[in-house]
């Protein structure tokens, strides 16, 4: 027996048994549990932050292929071209794979070895020094989302630090905040069902999420949909589109609010719904009172005739229409008015909970009311004893009277973590703890960044490759890649209750870790676990699933558990009677209608859709409704720089990944044939791109899909870090030049940003 | 006799090249070269605009140019109509990559063999399974099966769609199909 | 869209090089060194014993086997594999080109060298170093009354191997400047042309016959006679790919506008291997009676223009395809 089937049992006595389990794994349960030979391993991809369900294949102990985990059927075998490659991440010879110390100056590269226990000691010795000396208060703590930021947040409760950091300011952060504003949680688009979708710029045919892009794909190939698409480049979700927009950078707003002045002059808009599940709909008349499609011209350049044209289709299409919000939006500084608008324009199409409108995701939990009994089971959160410390935050996320009282403070805003260690403001900071973030490539201001880090007594970075951040740190230690590590039980209903679990594909190469013991471990070496109800990621599990072997078995069988029910939206009749039908007991929720309104609950502060939203305006005057300000991306320049995804590479994560650095290793700025012509440009030139924050040199390329106005580059290059030998100084990093002005009640980091480019 | 066809619809590829690093891992192709891209072509003036996206791999032509030329029948085809190479026998002259009217075949730099995409043939759908970058495909862009089988999602494919086979002038009757490109290029 | 798929160098390659070129003019050459051999001594041989004419006859038997040799080497050496070159000869594909290539070249290489030891059967018995060859040579005598069907042989065979070089390029679908009938006449034309320069040149230097007016004069003649007839050849190739239209005509235009393999084309194939023989042989060779350096000269430019028609053809035809 092995040391993880050893401490398995150990973790699992008393509340379930590894016998129990044996028998529910059935007759491979041996070949499943135990390395070796020829396999399968069902898992999720950790490529980037989609997490999509993959199969690994292993011949002779090697993981040969994946491709995606056929029992999910959403996305089924599919995977894409970064999950794929994990393949060639996991074997890279230029992996971290045992613990360094810092032996140079910082950054510059210079490491020795050192075992897991002198490292790991080392870190406890500093971190503990400096938080005594200065309070735990002033260690920073970063991650990358996910499991990782889970355990680092427990990790930074444990040592009393409130500074905790993920990458949503830089990222999916404004409609993070603008959901519980609007309807109190978050809500989930219908694709497949959809006969019109308006999409601004949400590029899911090159940021991949498999179980989103194969549902858009096949419905913008459908003759009988139309997909809108404003955006000012001409991407590969524009080319599928049925009509274009090339919108001017940043002024979705002005578009979307011409939308809802239509609607709304027109009197074309689900009134019923908007009566019933709604409030401020008098605000909203007010704020849209001028915004006419002719105002929204001049700044958008989308002709007002187009305008009243599109809100008359979306009308007709409703309520199997989706008016997308899109991922990462960053567009300007009114990003969280924009993202509001969107969502006021939804409501006003009444598509929440209907057929090709939006739905709330539905978990274990709210089936079992529905169906009046224990059926699917739930999970316990062993995570639940951790919780952030209530002292003041560098960013004052949270905290009343701040500009970041909306945000999260297990999220924080990470364009606010240099300045603070710059001007000791609030309070001194002295140490930084990340793990698999890179600080240097996702976040405005390269150079303010490198000053602060400079200045830091202590920094611990975990990561994989020597990524830029990583190679600032005093400690790197090596974290085993997510095909090598064991994880918890992760939830992953949608229409129907689900659950998967990462699990190794092979044993860890090299000297490398699973995040959950790095941390577990340093908090055991520091003194400071009591609140870790388990030692190891099997406890865990058995925690989490409450000694359910049957559930942990059939996870660790298929990666991925669900259970049949019917599709249900509770606005929608037919499938509320299909539902009833098959569970009788949730007839107790219907209405006369047929519908189950009283199940259509909204978690904010009046119960509703807020329209206009009390808190906010109480909070932040001025923002509690909808308005056109801040829209402007281009700060006197001619030109804005935007950036983008592409589907080979994951933010600055893989360009160092051979296969995908071999398709693609540069990113040159898009730019138009006349724009460039004006400036005597050709593709290949290398040019300097400035403005008042940084300059920094790149190559071009000559394309007519993007507008004269604009300038377009791929976000994820121009790596500073010597230990990414394939990378290193290749291509622009747009983060360096990024206005750190950030957006108003989200604290959005903007990534479009004005600037002027000449020959070099 | 069974007759493996893969259709590429171009209305649901979107270049996403995860076909082409499936294939590198399960062909263990070498570095710098490729039995499979997808290349995109953005063509039109700014605002009216289209992309295609183009695979680019062997078409498996039933009058195959490569066989035709090989010298020793290092190349040759299956009673599939697969077109394969007996490396055994190949001497490499590099005829079959000069005749390739699609440039599907490349010289293996480490082996000096010569590569080409084979439909995953022995490797995959010998024993039942879709070639590498038929199951990955994030769009299902790509369909593949028996089109002697009326029952095949590959013919229900070719039953409902205008399916193209690139350089059919050519007479060489690809058995990768494609249907064609209809968005884009009609913008106000 | 910038490229995200990875390189493209495989499409643009140039899978068979400059060997291949080099094989293309050797084996051209070797035919026409072993055709103007042939000629000569069926029509001037009899009664000219040690003259211009038995020289050129012993250096188009000496040329012809040699040449063919280094160009097979170079042929074998280029292949990827070049030890598994014999499953050419044990796997054959009859509608292939190369395989008829081989086959042809199977039966010529070795008839040629018999040749070279009928021609050389007197020099191999005298030889200190090849007399041991003298069991062979002796051997074929005994047959002397089939050498005539033997030299009959080695002519239409010769005139297989010039031509096959070039159906093998013109067997090439894809890229026009080589699937084209023209070619294996061309190819047939400048190696008859590159066979009478070498023979020339390896005539004067190893086997001095008294350097006779007339006969040099006659191949000459000879030798402008076929590079005169290169001129229409070459002109209906490009007519031809002008014809054709759509891509063959872009990649003929591609071809002599190229600024390498244009160059080479206007420069070594036009200039210094049609122009400049003509403008020698109206002018230097006639004033000055046929001196030597000018014959040489004449030979050696010859031999230039040939061989950088096969780099132009080789290489354009695989860079320039009109796409």
């Amino acid at each position: 027996m092995d040391s993880s089937r050893r401490n398995f049992l150990k973790g699992t006595a008393g509340i379930g048994t590894l016998a129990a389990l044996e028998i529910n794994l059935g007759a491979n349960a041996a070949d499943i549990i135990n390395n070796g030979g020829d396999k399968s391993v069902f898992s999720f991809c950790e490529m980037c932050s989609s997490r999509c369900p993959i199969e690994a294949k292993i011949v002779d102990g090697k993981c040969k292929f994946i491709q995606g985990n056929k029992h999910y059927s959403t996305t089924g075998t599919s995977v894409c071209a970064r999950g794929g490659a994990g393949v060639n991440q996991l074997y890279d010879k230029q992996r971290i794979v045992k613990p360094l110390i810092r032996v140079g100056e910082r950054g510059s590269g210079k490491w020795r070895k050192a075992s897991w226990e002198e490292a790991l000691k080392y870190c406890a010795d500093k971190l503990g020094e400096i938080a005594k000396t200065h309070g735990p208060e002033s260690v920073v703590f970063t991650a990358k989302s996910s499991e990782s930021h889970k355990q680092m947040t427990n990790f930074a409760c444990s040592l009393g630090s409130p500074n905790i950091f993920s990458h949503w300011s830089c990222c999916p952060i404004t409609y993070q905040v603008a959901f519980p504003h609007t309807f109190g949680g978050s809500l989930s688009r219908d694709y497949s069902k959809a006969k019109y979708i308006v999409n601004f710029g949400h590029n899911l045919f090159e940021g991949i999420d498999i179980k989103y892009t194969k549902k858009l794909a096949k419905t913008a190939a459908k003759e009988d949909t139309k997909l809108l698409v404003l955006e000012p480049r001409f991407s590969v979700v524009a080319a599928k589109a049925d009509e274009w927009l090339p919108v001017k950078p940043g002024t979705d707003l002005a578009f979307v609010m011409a939308l809802i002045h239509v609607w709304i002059r027109d009197s074309k808009y689900d009134k019923k719904f908007v009566e019933e599940y709604t409030i401020g709909i008098d605000e909203v008349k007010k704020a849209v009172k001028d915004t006419t499609p002719k105002w929204q011209e001049k700044i958008t350049g989308i002709k007002s005739t187009d305008v009243e044209r599109i809100a008359d289709e979306i009308y007709k299409a409703a309520p199997k229409v989706i008016i997308d919000w899109g991922h990462k939006t960053t567009t300007t500084r009114a990003e969280y008015q924009r993202t509001r608008a969107i969502f006021i324009a939804n409501a006003l199409m009444g598509n929440i909970e209907k057929e090709g409108g939006l739905y709330f995701g539905k978990k274990a939990k709210t089936f079992n009311d529905l169906v009046g009994e224990e059926l699917f089971p739930t999970l316990n959160d062993p995570n639940k004893a951790f919780k952030v410390p209530k002292t003041p935050r560098i960013d004052g996320a949270g905290e009343k009277g701040s500009k970041n009282y909306f945000i999260a403070r297990k999220h924080g805003v990470l364009m606010d973590i240099a300045p603070a260690i710059l001007n000791e403001k609030p309070y001194p900071v002295k140490a930084w703890v990340n793990t698999r973030f890179n600080h240097l490539i996702n976040v405005v201001g390269e150079e303010t960044t490198i000053k602060a880090i400079k200045k830091l007594d202590f920094i611990l970075s975990v990561d994989i490759y020597m990524n830029d951040f990583t190679q600032f740190a005093d400690v790197v230690l090596p974290e085993s890649t997510y095909l090598e590590r064991d994880e918890s039980i992760q939830d992953k209903s949608g229409s129907l209750p689900a659950y998967y679990m990462r699990q190794k594909a092979i044993e860890p190469i090299g000297d490398t870790k699973n995040g959950y013991d790095i941390f577990r471990e340093l908090a055991r070496i520091m003194k400071i676990d009591q609140n870790y109800t388990w030692n190891t990621i099997d406890e865990f599990r058995m925690q989490q699933a409450k000694g359910n072997d049957k559930l942990l078995a059939a996870l660790i069988k298929d990666g991925y558990v669900e259970w049949k029910v019917p599709k249900l939206y509770y606005r929608e009749k037919k499938y509320v009677s299909k539902f009833v039908e098959k569970f009788p007991h949730a007839s107790t929720f219907v209405d006369e209608n047929g519908e189950m309104s009283s199940k259509v609950k909204f978690k904010t502060p009046s119960g509703k859709i807020e329209l206009f939203s009390q808190q906010v305006e109480e909070a932040l005057p001025g923002e509690g409704c909808i308005h056109p300000a801040n829209m402007d991306v281009y700060d006197g320049h001619e030109l804005c720089l935007m950036s983008g995804k592409t589907p080979i590479h994951t933010n600055g994560h893989t360009q160092n990944v051979k296969v995908l650095n071999d398709m693609m290793s540069e990113s040159p700025i898009w730019i138009n044939p006349r724009t460039a012509q004006k400036r005597g440009l050709k593709t290949g030139d290398r040019v300097l791109v400035e403005n008042k924050f940084a300059k920094s040199y790149a190559k071009v390329m000559v394309t007519e899909g993007i507008r004269e106005d604009s300038l377009f580059v791929y976000h994820g290059f121009g790596h500073i870090s010597s230990g990414l030998k394939r990378t290193y100084g290749v291509g622009l990093n747009q983060s360096k030049l990024l206005n750190p002005a950030y957006g108003a009640v989200c604290s959005t980091m903007v990534t479009n940003v004005g600037v002027d480019i000449k020959k070099a | 006799m069974k007759k493996y066809v893969m259709i590429h619809d171009e209305n649901l590829c979107i270049g996403c090249q995860a076909c082409s690093v499936a294939c590198r891992n399960e062909n263990d192709t070498s570095d710098g070269v490729y039995r499979l891209q997808v290349h995109a072509e953005m063509k039109g003036v700014f605002p009216n605009l289209k992309t295609n996206f183009l695979r680019h791999s062997c078409v498996m032509c039933e009058n195959a140019p490569c066989v035709e030329v090989c010298p020793t029948k290092a190349s040759f085809q299956t009673d599939e109509g697969i077109v394969l190479l007996d490396e055994s026998i190949c001497v490499s002259c590099k005829y079959c990559v000069l005749a390739c009217p699609y440039d599907a075949r490349y010289v293996d730099p480490i082996t000096k063999n010569i590569g080409k995409c084979t439909f995953c043939f022995t490797n995959r759908v010998a024993g039942g399974e879709q070639p590498a970058c038929v199951t990955v495909c994030p769009t299902d862009a790509l369909t593949f099966g028996d089109a002697n089988d009326y029952n095949s999602e590959v013919s229900k494919v070719i039953a409902t769609n205008s399916i193209k086979y690139p350089k059919s002038e050519l007479g060489t009757k690809p058995k990768l199909g494609f249907v064609e490109n209809k968005k884009g290029g009609r913008y106000e | 869209m910038n490229n995200m798929w990875g390189s493209m160098e495989q499409f643009s390659h140039i899978y068979w090089p400059w060997p291949i070129a080099i094989y293309l003019f050797l084996a051209g050459l070797s035919a026409g060194a072993i055709m103007i051999a042939l000629l000569v001594k069926w029509n001037k041989h009899e009664d000219n014993t040690n003259s211009i004419w038995d020289a050129m006859v012993k250096a188009g038997a000496i040329t012809g086997p040699i040449a063919i040799s280094v160009g097979l080497l170079l042929l074998i050496v280029d292949l990827g594999k070049p030890l598994s070159f014999y499953w050419l000869m044990l796997k054959y594909n009859f509608v292939s080109v190369m395989t008829l290539g081989v086959l042809i070249l199977c039966v010529y290489t070795p008839i040629s060298f018999l040749f070279a030891m009928i021609i050389f059967e007197k020099e191999i018995e005298n030889s200190k170093l090849l007399s041991f060859l003298s069991p062979i040579t002796k051997f074929i005598r005994s047959f002397a009354h089939l050498a005539k069907y033997v030299e009959y042989i080695l002519m239409i065979l010769a005139i297989c191997v010039a031509m096959y070089t070039g159906f093998l390029l013109s067997a090439i679908q894809k890229l026009p400047l080589w699937n084209t009938p023209i070619l294996p006449l061309l190819f047939l034309v400048s190696g008859f042309s590159s066979g009478i320069a070498a023979n020339i040149l390896v005539g004067m230097a190893f086997f001095k016959g008294s350097l006779n007016k007339d006969s040099i004069k006659y191949l000459l003649v000879l030798d402008l006679r076929a590079i005169m007839f290169e001129i229409p050849v070459l002109i209906m190739l490009f007519l031809g790919l002008h014809f054709a239209g759509g891509q063959a005509a872009e990649a003929g235009v591609q071809a002599i506008t190229h600024p390498t393999y244009g160059m080479m084309f206007w420069i070594g194939v036009v200039a210094i291997g049609i122009v400049s023989p003509i403008v020698i042989a109206a002018t230097a060779l006639k004033n000055h009676a046929y001196r030597p350096v000018y014959i040489v000269l004449n030979c050696f430019l010859i031999l230039i223009g040939v061989v950088l028609l096969r780099f132009f053809i080789v290489y354009a035809g695989q860079i320039c395809t009109g796409l």
